[in-house]
């Protein structure tokens, strides 16, 4: 009688593993996932083709795939956690944490941390333009006669401004 | 600068990474990875268009202002005011490193600053430092059939550069810089006097505009990836005998 209850067990041990891997893989390529992107495309390292493809890809599905991963791993979470000792019903959490890190950080542009984008372009008078320097640079564009001066020292931040010039919707770039 | 319409629709770009410090943007309506430098889309549902490029001068504020006093001049963000590039971005960014791959018979460091050209798919790269020294670049781009006599000129302030077609209803011009002259003037054989903004301000062609070449101030090694046929302006060559 004690055999087979010993045997019981055992089986579903071996079982359970297969799930506790499950959970780790999901953990695992979830952050693999939104890790690899960042580190590829860098500022100050050279970037392969190849490497801006994958960056590319990954980037454009790690948004639904985390999302989808954190749901698996929420069932496998229910599945377990019955048969778990406190052990495993710690690791659960501790596990949990990388994982909404991850889903968390594929909805971000990270880039916009570094370089927050100007919302709202607004603009001043040629003549009342006291914050720029007669010696700064500006990238100067005409359109059906309007006229506008983006000086370089806040594109250099911003790096992205899109507007409206003459009329034309336009994105200036530096 | 570019035209933010692909095809009829409107796309809003957004800085999203780096390829080789070039930075890609991705536009918030399709996803599509974009270079910022070609305006090329690299990644996404429109890999391979192209955007429009709008032509834009790179030149000092007291110069712009002086052509241009009707004109509306970007406010900064106060938000993130206290982050703008400091008055010396010019000298930290040019001790910044290169990641790419340094060609050791270049003559040019590959954070020398040119002006690149592109007339009719033909590229030409003047350096910065030959312009500071001769001031007006005369060129032609181009071989056989197809060239363009063109020049670039370097204004006193020493930052703002323009290129400019240097033929005047179908006769090419020569050129020179008018002696003591602030803002910078230019003289032609026709004794004719031009403004930096390529405009015939007396003489026989007074009237005459000058077709204006979109010049980008770039980095040498940035320019080189996306122009590598590139042909380079060396200083103290002179400059190629011009057709009619």
């Amino acid at each position: 009688m004690n055999t087979t209850l010993n045997e019981t067990g055992k089986t579903g041990k071996s079982g359970r593993w297969k799930w506790w891997l499950s959970l780790l893989l999901v953990v695992a390529a979830a952050v693999a996932m939104v890790a690899i992107p960042v580190f590829v495309i860098m500022p100050f390292k050279a970037q392969t083709a190849a490497g801006v493809e994958w960056s590319y890809r990954l980037r454009r599905w790690s948004p639904p795939a985390t999302v989808v991963g954190t749901i698996l791993f929420l069932a496998l979470c229910m599945k377990l956690w019955r048969g778990s000792r406190w052990p495993g019903r710690l690791a659960m959490p501790a596990l949990l944490a990388p994982l909404l890190t991850v889903t968390w950080f594929a909805q971000q542009n990270h880039f916009e941390w570094m370089f927050n984008p100007l919302l709202n372009a607004n603009y001043a008078r040629a003549g009342e333009a006291g914050f720029v320097a007669d010696g700064d640079m500006v990238m100067a564009v005409k359109i059906n006669g309007d006229e506008v001066a983006f000086p370089v020292r806040q594109m250099a931040y911003h790096h992205v401004v899109n507007d409206v010039v003459g009329g034309k919707p336009i994105t200036a770039t530096y | 600068m570019w035209e933010s319409e692909v095809d009829g629709k409107k796309l809003t770009f957004h800085l999203s990474g780096i390829n080789n410090q070039n930075f890609i943007m991705r536009d918030e309506e399709t996803g599509t990875w974009w270079q910022q430098v070609s305006g090329e889309a690299i990644h996404g549902p429109l890999k391979g268009k192209k955007l429009t490029r709008v032509d834009n001068d790179e030149m000092t504020f007291a110069l712009w202002k002086r052509e241009n006093q009707q004109g509306r001049v970007l406010k900064p963000d106060e938000r993130v005011k206290q982050k703008y590039e400091a008055a010396d971005w010019e000298e930290q960014y040019a001790k910044f490193r290169v990641v790419t791959p340094v060609d050791p018979n270049d003559k040019l460091s590959p954070r020398t600053l040119i002006a690149g050209l592109v007339v009719n798919g033909k590229s030409a790269a003047y350096p910065l430092p030959a312009l500071e020294k001769q001031r007006l670049i005369l060129d032609n781009i181009g071989s056989g059939g197809g060239v363009t006599p063109i020049f670039v000129v370097l204004g006193d302030d020493n930052k703002s550069v323009r290129a400019f077609e240097r033929a005047v209803d179908g006769r090419t011009l020569e050129f020179y810089v008018k002696p003591d002259t602030s803002p910078i003037q230019l003289i032609d054989e026709t004794a004719t006097t031009w403004d930096f903004s390529g405009k015939a301000v007396s003489g026989p062609l007074a009237g005459k505009q000058l077709k204006k070449i979109f010049a980008l101030k770039d980095y040498w090694f940035d320019w080189k990836i996306y122009n590598p046929d590139t042909k380079v302006y060396t200083l103290g060559e002179s400059p190629p005998q011009s057709k009619q």
